[in-house]
């Protein structure tokens, strides 16, 4: 490709399509006949007439003339960076040959010294696509303070801006300031819209980068300042974006200081919002506060801008304060919406205790209603309050627990008792109660155990199943306790009764079978029980009496482990 | 529990705050199986509260399962046997 640096001296070169479209023939004010282009050789800019390609170094002049008759919205932002970008190779700016009194000569008069505005730049612009990676950072800083300059210099326009920023050269583009700005707001616009990037981060590192802005003292330093301070925000996201975003942030700070308000507005909505922190900023009125918490609030991303609202507020003495006007106006009725003036800690807080009430309330209610959910699915469960509810909970999954437990180990025990289940009982009562690990009495299984043989004697099967839970309940050891401090004891058990039922024996008063296969019942009844029933009615039919005193001593057993495993 | 219980009694609603509230959720999270091998410091309410939920409904259908199979083993073995009697006793 044809890198040359586009000629803005002519009009008629505009039309000339080169390789590039930055690039143009340039034509010489001296030789008319014949085309000069301005070439990018070696790092500079050379002057090499299309004919002849002689090496010629092009009189920085030849820029204002293309300058001065660009009219289109990307000549002049093109124009500005190559002027820039040949001023950067040639210093001495002859602007008397071809300088158009306007502003492009006082443009020219003050070559840019800034040393950040490099090539770089403007190779980033000319080559966004090869250059951009190997100037991102160069270009983060040289982009910004380019454009932040010309719009300063527009911005200068109104007399204090002006007057804090000598130094820059282009800051005395007075009269091209309204072209320049809208070039330059679209050019902003045009990067930002190439670039693509509207999100947060650029936002943020915007907000950032006007917050620098505003922290530098001089009008002057400010684009420097916060372009260098950029720099670092910059690198964060895209250098593009970011100089995008800067310039489309300065060029609207410029915009906001030269009533170009509708312009910063035509921006992109976060460059608006930025813009009007830096506007705030800038300004540096009391209004910017005010505005500043307004745009903070209008733009949304309350956690940035209110530390830009703050830094604002408190560089109340910002530098410009042309932008005042139209900025306020724009901000003003943001800034109505929310508390501004001078207590920025207190809406920073009063909002930050808003989103902290928001989220503990959402957070609140997503409990409840698990504790709801968990409600209903712990049967009986009546209590209202979160802590006993959260006790039965407990409660219930440990006996379900248990029960699960309990029930696996019969299904694969039952196999396995086919032969004596006599001589396998005590065995696996006592292992069982052993590696259960429950603090019931482990004597206790021993002595129903005869009860086994004595309940597989029992003509009813009735009696049988009466005495089938009792039996092997010791022999695990677990269950019988579980169950057999008659959780019916004080509650009218439903469930012991249907348990009972099919067992066929129960006496309703007292369901004393120990309702094994819940072990929760057994909580209940813990719960509730204080005496031990009156075992008679299961064992009433054979060998009552043991079982009753094994009952009994069950009972009296599973008060204090039933009240044990409460406590645990 | 009971001497917390009595303590709620006595006390006032502000007792049956947060530190109960904590304590059961955190011996909730004892008896959940999930939470208890992970780790087990930044588990929220809500979540050990999900947690229980499923946990009980999951072991409602093991229970099912475990009495399904135990109803099928009892009807395998006659019902006069010491392990009828059993598996009776396990199921509901």
């Amino acid at each position: 490709m044809n890198h040359c640096v586009p000629d803005f001296e002519m009009e008629d070169d505009y039309s000339i399509p080169s390789s590039s479209s930055l690039t143009r023939p340039k034509r010489p004010s001296m030789p008319e006949d014949e085309i000069m282009e301005l070439l990018w050789q070696n790092g500079q800019v050379v002057m090499q007439s299309q004919n002849q390609r002689s090496l010629k170094k092009s009189p920085p002049f030849k820029f204002h003339d293309a300058y001065q008759s660009a009219s289109g919205e990307i000549r002049p932002s093109s124009s500005h960076q190559y002027h820039h970008h040949q001023q950067q190779q040639q210093q001495p700016v002859t602007d008397h040959l071809f300088m158009q009194e306007d502003e492009m000569a006082s443009w020219l008069h003050y070559p840019l010294s800034d040393a950040n505005f490099d090539q770089d730049f403007c190779t980033d612009l000319l080559y966004p696509s090869s250059a951009a990676p190997c100037v991102t950072s160069t270009a983060a800083t040289s982009a910004p303070p380019p454009l932040g300059r010309v719009s300063q210099v527009s911005a200068s326009a109104s007399a204090v801006a002006s007057a804090s920023r000598p130094p820059i050269p282009p800051a005395r583009r007075n009269d091209l300031e309204s072209t320049r700005i809208q070039n330059f707001v679209h050019f902003s616009r045009h990067k930002t819209a190439r670039a693509g990037q509207f999100g947060p981060l650029n936002s943020k590192s915007v907000v950032r980068e006007s917050t620098v802005v505003d922290s530098s003292d001089t009008p002057a330093m400010a684009p420097e300042s916060g372009a260098s301070q950029a720099v670092p925000s910059n690198t964060e996201a895209a250098s593009g974006r970011n100089n995008n975003n800067t310039c489309a942030n300065m060029s609207t700070t410029a915009v906001t200081n030269t009533q170009s308000v509708g312009v910063s507005m035509g921006a992109s909505k976060d460059n608006l919002a930025t813009c009007e922190v830096t506007m705030i900023s800038s300004p540096g009125g009391s209004s910017a506060s005010a505005s500043a918490s307004a745009s903070a609030s209008a733009s949304a991303e309350p956690a940035t801008l209110k530390a830009v609202p703050a830094e604002d507020r408190k560089r109340k003495g910002r530098e410009h304060d042309e932008a005042e006007c139209q900025s306020e106006d724009a901000e003003f009725e943001f800034a109505d919406t929310k508390k501004q003036t001078h207590g920025s800690t207190s809406t920073k807080r009063s909002r930050a205790a808003e989103v902290h009430n928001l989220s503990e309330r959402r957070r609140r209610d997503r409990i409840n209603e698990k504790m709801k959910a968990l409600q209903q699915l712990i049967p009986r469960c009546n209590k209202s309050d979160k802590a006993s509810m959260l006790d039965e909970a407990i409660e219930y999954l440990k006996s379900l627990q248990l029960q699960v437990q309990i029930m696996s180990m019969g299904c694969g025990m039952v196999p396995m008792m086919f032969p004596g289940v006599q001589q396998y009982m005590p065995t696996m009562g006592m292992g069982i109660g052993m590696g259960m690990g429950m603090d019931m009495g482990i004597s206790r299984p021993m002595m129903p155990f005869p009860n086994v043989l004595a309940g597989s004697a029992l003509p009813t099967p009735a009696g049988a199943a009466h005495l089938g839970p009792r039996f092997p309940m010791p022999a695990f050891h677990m269950p019988p306790p579980v169950p057999a401090p008659d959780p019916s004891r004080i509650q009218p058990n439903n469930q012991s009764d249907a348990m009972l039922n099919p067992l066929g024996t129960q006496n309703p008063n007292q369901p004393q079978v120990p309702n094994f296969a819940d072990p929760y019942q057994h909580y209940i009844g813990l719960h509730q029980m204080q005496l031990p029933p009156p075992q008679s009615q299961a064992m009433a039919q054979p060998s009552s009496r043991k079982p009753s005193t094994s009952r009994g001593a069950e009972n009296l057993e599973n008060h204090p482990s039933g009240d044990t495993k409460r406590k645990r | 529990m009971s001497s917390r219980r009595s303590r709620q009694s006595t006390a006032g609603v502000s007792r049956i705050s947060d530190d109960q509230i904590i304590e059961l959720v955190s011996k909730l999270r004892q008896l959940l199986p999930e939470i208890r091998d992970r780790r087990s410091d930044k588990v929220s309410a809500s979540k050990v509260l999900q947690e229980t939920c499923n946990y009980i409904r999951s072991l409602h259908r093991e229970v099912d399962d475990l009495s399904e199979r135990l109803s099928q083993l009892l009807a395998t073995i006659d019902t006069d046997s010491a392990e009828a009697a059993i598996i009776r006793s396990l199921i509901m």
